[in-house]
């Protein structure tokens, strides 16, 4: 028997409701006291093709998706044959007897047990088909041994707004699948879910930890225009737009959005807009406009695999050095890299301060892979968390200004900022090269004045808050670097390998601009077995830190499928690494 | 009292050609922004790339010198971060019309509360003349050196049927009538559209000042009434012969801003964004 450690999958035509049938698993693992992460895997479009909802329950913290399936619920045939070579030994594949048809599908192998459920013939007694969903999560409690009234309550919390009849109608589908499974016991199952007693959590994808960051950071302002896979994100501040007091616009396309937010941020509002490579593509001229005219802003871009429409809606790490240089000229600029969804809450806050401290556009790199899968974690934490403004002046600092300089030469680079509305700060912020008054100027001791002024605000922001984070054995000479979503993977992978003994060390990198070069440097110098993982062809970071610290990681080990790193790869890759010593 | 030297920005010269229309159009918007009894540090000029898109530098107001065809967007960002602004965007015809005709008539359909004067000189100023979105068909330029073949955007009947609600039509050569038409366009609320026939004195030889004093005619001398769309956009059509000059529709509708209830309150701008309770946000994910 095997409790509270397990792997769910769901899968199905697009629009049959997987996505709903894999949260509510998730929800129920959260309500049960579990740790969870979960992935879900579609093509880009709205009917047809094929779904998937993979989670991972586990009694301790969990970081990504590892091991074989051990419960399959599969809306159509294709499901079944697709995934029936990921079982779990003995595992159990749900299906609905009414679509899937027993001479369509073979299993070849023996220790797969088939369940049928009459699901939809259950979602048409219950009220119609969309409550097929809830029929199939009663089967599925049922075969985890969990008591119904678990899902029962999850069911009111859920449908409670829908009203009495809809809560009705999910409990009733869900009741039948429940009892179906229960009444058919013919074998006893290896897995089980056992509630226990847990802190409070959070069950979210990193999208959502965006948004909550942002909000907390004093967002006013959302202007956006939809791309997979950072729509969410825009529906999510639609949502709260209203009780949180902040204008979220869809606008015409990706360059309104960015001068949207230019336009409020140099008008003294937090803005932010989000997108995915296509739409950060037009957005970079714009993104210069914020960096000459030291506007303060956030772009978040859930990278997509790219180039051009690429797979919208598969996930990959390619855009790093492109963020780093999109836009004519230089100018500074904040590149951040969270790894998951605690650090994107994290993150997304200390990055609207380092915005407006340095007065220059920041941007959030995350991919699709964890924008869009759902992790538990825990509830995030808000002391320390302080908003900072920088040399915003305020109308009363503003009031007995006498020939304000906008863009004044200082120590830092940090001149103070007005903003339109404030008496004796009129000034023209400008998308020119322009003087310490905002004044247009051709003028080439200015222009260097000027280039060095803004080059040099960077070293303002507090080096603690860039540093990578190291985990694993400190003592080790095996160091392998990652950045932003790899982090997960990786972790996982450090706890498989532990089983063996074997301790390496890691390093997550958070922050391509501002760089941490002297401790990336020391860490990277003191291993003598390096190896990076991330998710491109051509090992962007790799090449930013031989640039940024001379050093070369000897190793690369890249993945550009559009899938995510596994767990087992990943170990594999490690473990061959310290076996054959060398490798290319 | 606000007073025309209040706008003046009197520490750098005017970069614009001697005889340019543009000089008019500024004249007439500081006289505008002076009879609507407005104070330089609660207007914000958005211009962007041309030579109209200098106009901020020259006139003390604050000014976002934005990209080129941006103008209207940065100044829609401005409106909604701060609404008690007033928010004047300005630009030239390449910039509203061609590269930026996205935000231009997205911004009518929203109706924000903002006045948007173009530079209307049928020509692409800055960059020495190449043909324009309003330039007539025929017109030889450096980049159509056999003449137009296409029609030319017609701003006027855009804007009416994008849902602008003030839509006006000015000529730099007639300062004051320009400057009643953008005071009318800024006291508007919604969406105004000041479209200003502005010769090129280097570049547009066709369409000059003489060209403009004999065609134009002023549309409240005839009687008419800007308040009927459909006529309006009738009116919209007549060029060759004669160019009407004045409001050609005026309607009053409920603006983008007057339609968010975060902003009954106040601006964004005024909102506290310290320790902001997000509570509410996480239960849900419990
Ligand atoms: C993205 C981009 N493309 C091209 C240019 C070059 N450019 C500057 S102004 C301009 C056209 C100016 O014409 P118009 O908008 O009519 O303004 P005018 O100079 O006539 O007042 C162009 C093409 C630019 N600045 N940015
Ligand atoms: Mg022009």
């Amino acid at each position: 028997m095997r409790i509270n450690n397990m792997t769910f999958k769901a899968g199905g035509e697009a629009g049959a409701g997987i996505a709903t049938i894999g949260s509510m698993f998730c929800k129920l693992a959260q309500r049960s006291g579990l740790w969870a992460f979960a992935e879900n895997d579609y093509p880009s479009l709205i009917r047809g093709g094929h779904n998937t909802f993979t989670a991972r329950v586990s009694d301790e913290k969990i970081w990504a998706l590892h091991g074989k399936i051990d419960l399959l619920v599969a809306l159509n045939a294709r499901a079944v044959m697709e995934h029936a070579d990921e079982m779990s030994q003995r595992g159990v594949i749900i299906y609905d007897a009414n679509k899937v048809k027993k001479e369509d599908i073979s299993v070849k192998r023996a220790d797969v047990r088939l369940f049928d459920v009459p699901l939809s013939q259950f979602a048409r007694e219950a009220g119609g088909e969309i409550f097929l969903n809830q029929a199939a999560m009663g089967a599925v409690v049922a075969v985890l041994g969990m008591q119904i009234e678990r899902l029962y309550d999850l069911i009111e919390k859920t449908f409670a707004t829908k009203g009495d009849e809809v809560v009705e109608k999910n409990r009733v589908a869900a009741k039948m699948g429940y009892e179906h499974v229960k009444a058919a016991k013919k074998q006893e199952f290896e897995i089980k879910i056992e509630p226990k007693r847990a802190g409070k959590t959070l069950l979210l994808n990193s999208n959502d930890a965006v948004c909550i960051g942002a909000v907390k950071a004093g967002l006013r302002l959302v202007a956006e225009y939809p791309m997979s896979p950072s729509s969410s994100v825009l529906h999510w501040m639609a949502e709260h737009a209203v009780r949180q007091e902040i204008v979220v616009k869809h606008t015409e396309d990706e360059i309104a959005a960015i001068n949207y937010i230019l336009g409020a941020g140099f008008a003294g509002v937090r803005a932010m807009t989000a997108t995915s490579g296509g739409g950060f593509s037009l957005m970079c001229e714009a993104l210069g406009n914020g960096g000459i005219a030291e506007i303060p802003c956030v772009i978040l871009n859930v990278q997509r695999a790219g180039p051009s429409t690429g797979l919208p809606t598969y996930t990959e790490q390619a855009d790093l050095r492109f963020a780093l240089h999109a836009s004519q000229g230089e100018f500074p600029r904040i590149v951040c890299m969270p790894g998951d969804a605690q650090e994107a809450f994290a993150e997304t806050f200390n990055v609207f301060n380092m915005a407006e401290l340095a007065q220059t556009p920041a941007i959030i790199l995350l991919d699709k892979y964890i924008g869009e899968s759902m992790q538990i974690v825990e509830r995030f934490k808000e002391t320390g968390m302080k908003v900072k403004r920088g040399k915003l002046q305020t109308d009363e600092q503003m009031e007995n200004a006498d020939k304000f300089l906008r863009h004044q030469i200082t120590k830092n680079g940090i001149s103070p900022r007005c903003i339109p509305g404030q008496k004796n700060g009129i000034y023209v912020c400008s998308s020119y090269e322009h003087d310490e008054t905002g004044y247009t100027s051709e003028d080439a001791q200015n222009r260097i004045a000027q280039i060095d002024k803004r080059a040099k605000k960077l070293n303002a922001i507090n080096p603690n808050t860039y540093q990578p984070a190291f985990f694993g054995n400190s003592k080790s000479t095996f160091l392998l670097v990652s950045w932003g979503s790899t982090k997960g993977v990786v972790l996982e992978a450090m706890k498989e390998l532990q089983k063996e003994n074997i301790n390496i060390r890691f390093m997550h990198i958070k922050y391509a601009s501002p760089f941490a070069a002297d401790t990336i440097k020391q860490a990277l110098q003191a291993a003598s077995k390096t190896l990076i993982c991330e998710g491109n062809s051509e090992g962007q970071m790799r090449g930013l830190i031989r640039e940024k610290t001379g050093v070369l990681i000897e190793n690369a080990y890249l993945k550009y499928d559009g899938r995510p790193f596994t767990v087992e790869g990943m170990v594999e890759k490690i473990k061959s690494l310290m076996q054959k010593g060398e490798e290319k | 009292m606000v007073s025309v030297k209040d706008y003046a920005q009197d520490s750098h010269t005017i970069t614009w050609c001697p005889g340019c229309g543009d000089f008019s159009i500024l004249a007439s918007l500081k006289k505008a922004l002076v009879d609507a009894k407005l104070e330089p540090h609660n207007v914000v000029i958005a211009s962007g790339i041309g030579c109209s898109g200098k106009l901020p530098h020259f006139i003390r107001a604050y000014g976002f010198e934005s990209l080129h065809g941006r103008a209207v967007a940065a100044a829609s960002g401005i409106k909604l971060a701060n609404h008690e602004l007033n928010v004047i965007a300005v630009g030239g015809d390449g910039d509203g019309y061609g590269i930026g005709t996205n935000h231009f008539v997205h911004a009518c359909r929203r109706n924000y509360d903002m006045a948007y004067v173009v530079h209307n000189n049928q020509i692409y100023g800055l960059t020495t003349g190449q043909t324009s979105p309003t330039s007539e068909q025929g017109f030889k330029t450096k980049s159509t050196p056999e003449g137009v073949l296409e029609v030319p955007v017609n701003p006027i009947a855009l804007a009416i049927t994008m849902g602008a609600t003030y839509v006006a039509r000015g000529f730099s050569g007639d300062l004051v009538h320009l400057a009643k038409l953008i005071q009318g366009g800024i006291e508007h609320k919604g969406f105004a559209l000041i479209d200003v026939m502005q010769p090129c004195v280097v570049w547009n030889r066709v369409n000059t000042f003489e060209y403009f004093r004999k065609k134009t005619y002023k549309l409240e001398d005839e009687g008419y009434e800007p308040f009927d769309k459909l006529k309006a956009y009738e009116r919209a059509w007549e060029w060759k012969e004669r160019i009407p000059l004045g409001v050609f529709y005026k309607a009053d509708a409920p603006t983008y801003e007057n339609g968010l209830p975060q902003l009954q309150s106040g601006p964004l701008v005024k909102k506290p964004i310290e320790n902001i309770d997000i509570e509410n946000l996480l239960s849900k994910y419990e």
